[in-house]
């Protein structure tokens, strides 16, 4: 049980970090393996404001969220929005170009060098049997604030129902006025905070190094891929599923095994139901046999 | 640092990648399948060859096989294959981005097992000072031109293979697959079949030029295929040019040289991240400009099979022929079918 809170804290900093990957799959229709760098980037710049400015761990993180937010939406209208026309391919490889840039910057500016945000976690509550830190606790709360923000934004707003128009078809959106450009940055703007405040969860939650960003673009590849890349709900469940997956089975095998659960999950979902866990629509990619 | 052995160094590094973005360039090329699992396959080779040489019981392995290094050698390139074999039929029931996802899925799962099986790969400590060709009886500096020599004889029987394999029916079939499946379906090609085979050559080749690579680096650990070196074999054949021949060996020199120049640049060891940082940056640097700028890469797929593309014949005809849809859906299907 211990370790079904221990999956759950896990599965709510990947649904974090997910969430923004899927919404840039949706709406601009490519795999942007620098999303996992953009989140590496979140996790230094705020261990480098708690340590260089001895801000506190909350206005380090905002300013952190804000901050790399508005980055991505540079990164986007100087990598992405000019060769968007030339299809998926070329974006997912301008991808791991920019993710490569984006690792050789984090190294240049910050060091090879693992860091540890200097934070407590404060006591431990005990709940139904289990233990659980208060700044685990924090961490599930963010969490869920910040997706409930994000669906109260796509729902309730007229920017959140444009990004909603252009998700489910571009052209049509286009065709009826929605504004395309501005909807694009929104768009990149969340993703990236969110990304960014991922970073912070899992620097705050273990350490922060230069390979953050490596280790961290599969499982959110297997998140997004078990949440069925479609459905913004699907991804948040898939990103708890996969978190309570990964730290449950520690238990019957070797700790070692942990990121290999998640390749292996993520390669049998992909073989067996590649549409997702939660989608009834057969995928196209798959192959019809 | 501009001696000659630095510069031998480099040819050859950038002619093993070289060979690798050839055998690259047949499975994603021109067959269609965007493989990010390079280097899982890399290290099959390489660790299969590294743990069934090895003679020095302090090394405190499972197995002390010692097997001789020429009967080693081809058998990395068998097994390499077997575990291509494994990859390929469930990840080729997926297309596109989700077969590319597969593939880096399972080149990560095979690294993070070498991790963890330290009784049998030693783990993060990897094998150093590895046996090399020849090295008793060449020692020394001298030892890089031999190594050269043998790399060379490498690339060019990668090259050969990619060529023969490429002008052939079959390579004719693969790339009428990858562009029109359909079309390849209803003439007849088994298209799934074709690509587990090309899959399973691909891992062959890779495992064969395995060894070679160990030769280069001198010693084997898990953090030498990390996805890294994935990318850095993409780079080289997308400058190359995807599906020419020539284009991976051409990328690579390019790439390998120009990376390897900028680590000259002498820098203030206080900075040394940022010496670091460089080579990633300039990998990513080049992938994204030429993508941007030169999306075919510098030697496009047209230019490498000439006249013997049907395509031509089409392209040239009278610009007063009527535009109309049935014209251009017959010759969208005619072009196949001449390559076909």
């Amino acid at each position: 049980m211990q370790n079904v809170i221990f999956g759950i804290v896990t599965g709510s900093t990947l649904a974090i970090a997910t969430i923004g990957f899927a919404m840039v799959h949706q709406t601009e229709n490519f795999l942007n393996i620098a999303h996992a760098q953009v989140m590496a980037l979140g996790a230094f710049v705020g261990v480098f404001l708690v340590e260089s400015y001895d801000l506190n761990i909350f206005l380090a993180g905002a300013i952190t969220v804000i901050g790399v937010g508005v980055f991505g939406v540079g990164l986007a209208a100087v990598f992405f929005r000019p060769i968007r026309h030339l299809g998926g391919t070329v974006l997912l490889f301008t991808s791991i170009g920019l993710a490569l840039m984006l690792y050789a910057v984090i190294i240049a500016l910050f060091s090879t060098r693992p860091r540890i945000y200097p934070v407590g976690f404060g006591g431990l509550h005990e709940i139904a049997g289990v233990d659980i830190a208060t700044g685990e606790l924090v961490i599930v709360g963010l969490a869920f604030v910040g997706i409930t923000a994000l669906q109260l934004f796509l729902n309730g707003t007229g920017l959140g129902r444009a990004v909603r128009a252009v998700a489910s078809n571009d052209d049509l959106a286009r065709v009826r006025g929605v504004p395309v450009r501005r909807v694009s940055n929104t768009i990149w703007f969340i993703s990236s905070a969110f990304a960014a405040l991922a970073g912070v969860m899992i620097g705050v939650l273990s350490s922060v190094n230069a390979e953050l960003g490596w280790h961290n673009i599969l499982i959110i590849l297997a998140a997004a891929v078990l949440g069925g890349l479609r459905s913004i709900s699907g991804v948040i469940v898939a990103g708890l599923l996969l978190g309570i997956v990964m730290d449950v089975s520690v238990l019957y095998i070797p700790t070692a095994y942990r990121p290999v659960v998640a390749f292996g999950v993520l390669v049998a979902v992909l073989v067996f139901r590649p549409e997702g866990i939660l989608s009834v629509q057969r995928r196209k990619e798959a192959v019809v046999t | 640092m501009t001696s000659p052995i630095f510069w031998v160094g480099v040819l050859t590094l950038a002619l093993i990648y070289g060979s690798l973005a050839m055998v690259l360039n047949v499975e994603s090329g021109w067959g269609g399948m965007w493989d990010l699992g390079v280097a899982g396959l890399l290290a099959s080779g390489a660790y299969c060859y590294v743990i069934l040489t090895i003679d020095d019981p302090e090394l405190d392995t499972k197995f002390v096989p010692g097997w001789p290094m020429w009967l080693a050698w081809p058998a990395a390139a068998l097994f390499t294959g077997l575990v291509a074999l494994a990859i390929a039929v469930p990840a080729l029931r997926l297309r596109r981005e989700y077969f590319l996802i597969t593939t880096l899925a399972f080149a990560e799962i095979i690294r993070q097992l070498i991790v963890i099986q330290t009784d049998l790969t030693r783990g993060t400590t990897g094998v150093a000072n590895l046996d090399r060709p020849f090295d008793t009886i060449v020692e020394g500096r001298n030892y890089n031109y031999v190594l050269l020599g043998i790399v060379a004889f490498t690339a060019l029987v990668v090259y050969l293979i990619t060529r023969r394999v490429g002008r052939s029916a079959y390579g004719r079939a693969l790339r009428a697959a990858r562009d029109n499946e359909a079309l390849a379906l209803a003439l007849g090609k088994p298209v799934n079949r074709m690509r587990i085979k090309t899959f399973v050559l691909v891992g062959v080749l890779i495992g064969a030029i395995a060894p070679v690579y160990l030769f280069y680096i001198r010693a084997i650990s898990p953090q030498l295929f990390a996805p890294g070196i994935t990318f850095t074999i993409w780079t080289a054949l997308v400058i190359g040019g995807m599906g020419s021949i020539r284009g991976g060996v051409i990328g690579a020199v390019m790439l390998i040289g120009f990376t390897e120049a900028v680590g000259l640049i002498e820098v203030d060891p206080a900075h040394i991240n940022i010496l670091v940082a460089i080579e990633p940056f300039l990998v990513g640097l080049l992938l994204v400009a030429v993508l941007r700028f030169r999306p075919e890469g510098l030697f496009a797929e047209r230019n490498t099979f000439g006249a013997r593309r049907g395509n031509h014949r089409t392209n040239r005809r009278p610009a007063s022929a009527p535009v109309g849809p049935i014209t251009g859906a017959g010759t969208a299907a005619a072009a196949p079918t001449v390559s076909a």
